[in-house]
């Protein structure tokens, strides 16, 4: 389906008018005195990248989908308390069930790392960003817990921390009056670029048995890419036209 | 902003000084236990005291909008060697002899980082130490081959 978004023009004399823009971004006061510097764009994020995930529905079975959440929990150090409506959620056990054949099947449903993520255009302080290499996050040190992204995004990805926490993690800072969502495992994916697996992949997939590919979406090369052309993938919500960077096999 | 920060840091040690030759003021200026794990912090410590605020304000939009997890100056780094995991007893940053905590206290400053960073130095399972990741060790060995001067306009932004 084309992208709505991607009609959208940007027009020459607004073009300029932002290159112009730009230019001035770092607006010197005296030498060596800077009032503010725009930053050049971030050199360890590769922005020819985009990460993202393809999950096999038929090769997890509920068990598995258990795993992949404790697996992130045990990752990022977040736990779901008592079941109530308020609890973290980076990743949820959805279950689907056909009325009419009683067939039943389950997903892991968390961050879809849309490319045009709603979450990110409500938010007012910018916390709410999409990394160069894809990766949606929010930035706990600019968020101020509005919640705005929760009730734009339409997975309900994320969640809101109403208690004060102990014992964080060093890979997963979280704190009260911050909301937080799946963040790609993007502490694993710094570190090891392509090679990566998040902790949800790395619970499912066994030798011979692959049920969540992690990889890069823009390189025909990649293993992700390969599985997407051999398999095809069913976004979720397709019809929004936010391109999730997290497609589903088998749906 | 940072020469008025100067000048009332000024008058501040001038108050203590004042204060332990007049005899009062019975507060200990503190002096944190050092780690023994390293040989030296990543900065010597007169630059550590004045500028570790403006290191960690600047590295954590590096590492969180950037990516870049092997910055010399991350607040993991501190608590790695400053409040390491096999530290007895657990010490937090509540308490007081907190590393970070006893300097604050004793200046007023009141921080939220550990609101929602972890106050020590955790093992994680599954996750090479840092000094097992390449790019930790480049751009340790980068930065060390900078002069003090560089190093201070590096992490400025400049």
């Amino acid at each position: 389906m084309a992208n709505e978004l991607d009609k959208i023009e940007v027009k020459p004399a607004r073009r300029q008018f932002l290159r112009g823009a730009a230019a001035l971004a770092s607006v010197a006061l005296a030498p060596g005195l800077l009032l503010y510097q725009a930053r050049p764009a971030g050199a360890n994020v590769d922005s020819g990248v985009r990460w993202g995930l393809l999950i096999d529905a038929n090769a997890l079975s509920e068990d598995d989908v258990d795993a992949c959440v404790s697996a992130c929990q045990r990752e990022h150090g977040w736990r779901a308390e008592d079941g109530s409506a308020t609890d973290a959620q980076w990743v949820r056990k959805v279950k689907l069930r056909d009325r009419a054949s009683g067939h039943t099947r389950f997903l892991p449903v968390m961050c879809q790392h849309c490319e045009h993520p709603p979450c990110v255009d409500v938010c007012p302080t910018g916390a709410s960003f999409k990394r160069a290499d894809g990766i949606v996050l929010v930035n706990k040190h600019t968020c101020i817990g509005c919640r705005y992204c929760m009730m734009a995004c339409p997975y309900k990805a994320r969640s809101f921390i109403h208690e004060v926490l102990k014992d964080q993690l060093p890979v997963a800072p979280r704190g009260k009056g911050t909301v937080e969502s799946c963040t790609l495992c993007v502490h694993r994916v710094d570190r090891d670029g392509a090679d990566a697996v998040p902790a949800c992949a790395e619970a499912v997939n066994r030798a011979g048995r692959q049920a969540i590919w992690f990889g890069d979406l823009n390189d025909p090369a990649s293993g992700i890419s390969q599985a997407l052309r051999e398999f095809g993938a069913t976004r979720l919500r397709a019809d929004m036209g936010l391109n999730p960077g997290v497609g589903y096999r088998g749906l | 902003m940072r020469s008025w920060l100067l000048v009332l840091l000024f008058c501040c040690s001038g108050i203590a000084t004042a204060g332990e030759s007049s005899g009062f003021g019975q507060i200990a200026i503190p002096s944190p236990v050092k780690p023994t794990t390293a040989d030296s912090c990543v900065e010597p410590v007169e630059v550590m005291r004045r500028e570790h605020m403006h290191f960690l304000l600047h590295q954590r939009d590096e590492t969180v909008i950037d990516g870049d997890r092997g910055s010399r100056h991350s607040l993991t780094g501190c608590m790695d060697c400053h409040n390491p995991a096999t530290a007895e007893p657990v010490v937090r940053y509540e308490d007081p002899e907190h590393f970070c905590a006893e300097c604050h206290a004793y200046t007023g400053v009141k921080i939220d980082c550990f609101e929602c960073h972890a106050d020590r130095g955790l093992e994680q399972t599954g996750q090479s130490r840092r000094d097992d990741q390449p790019a930790w060790r480049a751009e340790r060995n980068r930065l060390t081959a900078m002069s003090l001067q560089q190093r201070l306009e590096h992490s400025r932004g400049e």
